[in-house]
């Protein structure tokens, strides 16, 4: 096993790539009751064009089923249901899609290593039928409309179409009643065959426990299979541009809710993204983290009366910034953002500033390795991006007001720039 | 772990968590005082008057500043409602020494300073709050309480407890009323303010990897040297006599795409050790994807995506919620009803009853994996005349049987439907 070590927050992360092409990552830590797994697999929502390997033709599948397959996964030959299985035996059991990744997991204090068979076997046993597959559209169909009523998720996944004309980001996770009315159980298989492959999937685990031992407890549960070969994945073609710089909806809301988006190229995930990704934080909380002059501005004038959040989103196929939040007047924060902005560009950024901030991130990133699962979390999907979790709190040191100053020039730019709004 | 409770004063307590299971160190202070309708907007409004400034930071961004120099030291307060108590909480949480890149800095002692005089040390003129200060806070918190109804399904169970506890201080909603606002000034809510102060309970928390002397340190602050000792005024959690005559059933409208039904349910007991049997019969409800509303409301005929139910301990209600077509309501409704038919006839398994077990006594021993739980916990232990520690809680959970669950369901009624539909 390859171990990567972080000295700072004294953690050690011990990673071990199968011949069947699985990548498993064991962090110990000791001391803790729980133990937390995650096993995901690099298959979203923005996956629905692909060449299944050794085929020649492409593959077309509706809107929404990775998703659907995660639901459908817990399915069982006998009649049970292994989320109700995992559930008896007292571990918190969940499954969740995103727009690039599919994960299975479970936090237990007792009864791990049985939980950890039951896991195991269902991901790696996939059971659909006609009548399974129709039932569970009765239940994603009211997951679909708890979503339609949430501000938040409106406002955001509006910001995305805004921003993109094409790439599949833009559209709701869980796809549409329309798009899952097409879902039978052919697509299904096919999809759980192309993208739940072990190569294709990454296997994480975080809590008290000896590495060696556990990598012999994964082995003796993993079933037979041989690695496939690379999956085509076809996404449509992403143009620079925004698609329009405002967009508006209507939704019974005290104050309106909003979404600053800024459209960033197709980095791929780049070598230096970790660096950029830290860069862009630090030059989000510059502009408007809470010891910033336009937050001060905003907050006296009553514009905003709490702290935006500040995220840069990225995956092998998209990047973009987001501030959002919820505010009085959404389009003055639009307008100041843009000219705070130039100003930074003009006047040059505050070294002292930027000393302090970087503590401040430091502080952040060190408490993100309290918790089992989140730590367990944060490497499942960092590694789907190419990045070892550990290299954040490696590079913030060496960043500077050049490399900052660059990243400013290079990100935000105003003709990249959207701002989405929910109001009444 | 290890759990030392010290009376500093009388009224006022120093709780010590010693674990070296974190990367941080949390310190929490709380001022609990009873929920009351001539004092709930006030209570809510003082936490981010507090925020604003004090003596020695005089401004937000100063403070910003400071904690943003001690490594992003993470500073939060808010108002929340525990039973009959309104809890103003104040939270700082900063990295352990252990993990910074100097070794000199002593961060604790730092924050523990840092956070009494935000609390304890407001900036003040004339023997007021700051105008301007206060007026901006009055707007913002006219802010929040109107966004509750932002979230359609929190909202809705709000609702359910408003009509449940109708001219009660439970009722009350913990942001306080948009009414009230009018009547505060700089100078009266300071008055107030310097009352809470000398009245509250006062509840000051600190989990991680603490030296010794932090004893020492606290007695030495000057903050506290200045807090007198008290009786404080606060609500114990209890039984009450909540029967019904009839169930309340209330609909209102709003702009929804899908109809959220929340059902308040009444539990008649004696005896307050009852209430570990009632977790246990909420778990077999409701608690878990096991549970039967879970299986018959989703899994069997696919009403919903949420189909739950959850515990109050403080006031001893359970609320059963359901995300439903609007048309289903009735027979959502219907089948609601059903479980709890059911759940009386005994229609439950002993497996079911070990499956809720190992649910409940898994979440306990998960707490002292959660800083911000085991605070939680600790605070939950004041409220209550019961105390259990987390061994004897695994025990009494072990030892409930069926009879005792049927006890409950047979003593279960329902007191309100809610439904927010379109």
């Amino acid at each position: 096993m390859k171990i990567i070590e972080n000295s700072k927050v004294k953690e050690k992360a011990y990673i071990e790539k199968l011949e069947n092409g699985l990548t498993i990552v064991l962090i110990p830590k000791k001391g803790t009751h729980k133990k937390y797994i995650i096993w995901g697999t690099n298959y979203g929502s923005i996956d629905s064009e692909f060449i299944v390997p050794g085929e020649k033709e492409i593959t077309k599948v509706p809107m929404g089923i990775a998703h659907f397959l995660e639901h459908k996964m817990f399915e069982q030959p006998d009649g049970t249901n292994s989320l109700d299985t995992l559930t008896a035996l007292g571990v918190e059991a969940n499954a969740y899609t995103t727009n690039d990744h599919t994960a299975y997991l479970f936090e237990a204090t007792d009864n791990f290593y049985e939980a950890m068979t039951e896991l195991m076997d269902y991901v790696q046993h996939p059971y659909f039928t006609d009548e399974n597959v129709e039932k569970e559209k009765g239940i994603i169909g009211q997951e679909i409309n708890m979503y339609e009523d949430s501000p938040e998720w409106r406002v955001y996944l509006n910001a995305m179409k805004a921003m993109y004309h094409n790439n599949p980001v833009k559209i709701d996770i869980a796809g549409t009643i329309e798009s899952i009315s097409k879902i039978n159980k052919e697509t299904l298989y096919k999809c759980y065959n192309t993208f739940y492959n072990p190569s294709n999937m990454v296997l994480v685990i975080c809590g008290d426990f000896k590495s060696h031992d556990m990598l012999e407890e994964i082995n003796k549960r993993l079933v037979e299979t041989k690695s496939k070969g690379k999956i085509k994945r076809i996404y449509p073609k992403e143009p620079d541009d925004i698609v329009q710089e405002k967009i508006e909806q209507k939704l019974e809301v005290s104050q309106p809710l909003y979404v600053i988006g800024i459209k960033d190229k197709n980095n791929n995930c780049e070598k230096e993204i970790v660096k950029k990704h830290i860069a862009i934080e630090i030059i989000l909380y510059l502009l408007m983290g809470k010891s910033s002059k336009l937050y001060k501005e905003l907050y006296n004038q009553g514009i905003i009366y709490e702290r935006p959040s500040l995220d840069y989103e990225f995956s092998k196929n998209y990047a973009h910034i987001m501030i959002s939040g919820q505010a009085t007047e959404p389009e003055i924060i639009y307008e100041k953002m843009k000219s705070e902005i130039e100003n930074m560009k003009n006047n040059g950024i505050d070294k002292k500033d930027v000393v302090r901030i970087k503590k401040m991130i430091y502080g952040n990133y060190v408490k993100e390795y309290n918790d089992v699962g989140d730590i367990a979390r944060m490497f499942l999907s960092d590694y789907f991006k190419g990045i070892n979790s550990f290299d954040y709190l490696e590079e913030i040191e060496a960043i500077n007001v050049e490399y900052l100053s660059q990243v400013l020039e290079d990100v935000f730019k105003e003709d990249k720039m959207v701002i989405s709004i929910v109001k009444n | 772990m290890e759990y030392k409770k010290i009376e500093l004063k009388k009224g006022i307590n120093f709780h010590i968590i010693k674990t070296d299971r974190f990367k941080t160190n949390l310190l929490a202070i709380f001022l609990t005082t009873k929920l009351d309708r001539k004092t709930v907007t006030k209570n809510a409004l003082i936490p981010s008057v507090l925020r604003r400034g004090s003596k020695n930071m005089m401004t937000q961004e100063q403070i910003s500043k400071e904690l943003e120099e001690m490594y992003g030291a993470g500073f939060d307060c808010g108002v929340d409602k525990t039973g009959d108590n309104q809890v103003l909480k104040f939270y700082i949480e900063t990295i352990n020494d252990n993990y910074l890149p100097q070794k000199n800095e002593n961060m604790l002692k730092t924050s523990l300073d840092k956070l009494l005089e935000i609390v304890f040390n407001p900036l003040t003129e004339n023997n007021s709050f700051i105008k301007e200060y206060v007026e901006q806070e009055k707007n913002n918190l006219k802010n929040i309480i109107e966004a509750k109804i932002d979230n359609k399904s929190r909202y809705a169970l709000d609702r359910c407890i408003e009509e449940m506890y109708k001219y009660e201080p439970y009722g009350l909603y913990k942001f306080g009323n948009v009414e009230d606002l009018k009547e505060i000034d700089e100078k009266n809510l300071y008055e107030y303010y310097k009352e809470l102060v000398s009245n509250c309970k006062i509840d000051i928390f600190l989990s991680g990897n603490i030296e010794n002397n932090i004893v020492d340190e606290i007695n030495e602050n000057e903050n506290i040297k200045l807090l007198k000792e008290r009786e404080p005024i606060y609500e114990f959690s209890k039984l009450e006599n909540k029967k019904t005559d009839k169930e309340k059933i209330i609909a209102e409208s709003m702009e929804v795409t899908q109809g959220k039904l929340v059902i308040g349910l009444n539990i008649n007991i004696e005896d307050e050790k009852q209430k570990y049997d009632a977790l246990m019969y909420n778990m077999i409800l409701g608690g878990s994807a096991t549970s039967k509303m879970f299986q018959n409301i989703r899994e069997k005929e696919h009403l919903a995506y949420v189909a739950s139910s959850m515990y109050i301990r403080h006031k001893n209600n359970i609320f059963m919620n359901c995300g439903i077509e609007i048309d289903n309501y009735e027979k959502t409704v219907e089948l609601a009803k059903k479980q709890l038919e059911d759940m009386k006839k005994g229609d439950f398994t002993e497996e079911e009853i070990e499956n809720a077990k190992k649910g409940i006594i898994a979440s306990i021993k998960g707490i002292e994996d959660e800083q911000d739980t085991i605070l939680t916990y600790y605070f939950g232990q004041e409220l209550t005349k019961n105390k259990v520690t987390l061994e004897e809680y695994k025990e009494i959970i072990e030892k409930i049987t069926k009879d005792r669950i049927l006890e409950i369901a047979k003593n279960i009624e329902v007191d309100t439907i809610y439904f927010l539909k379109n």
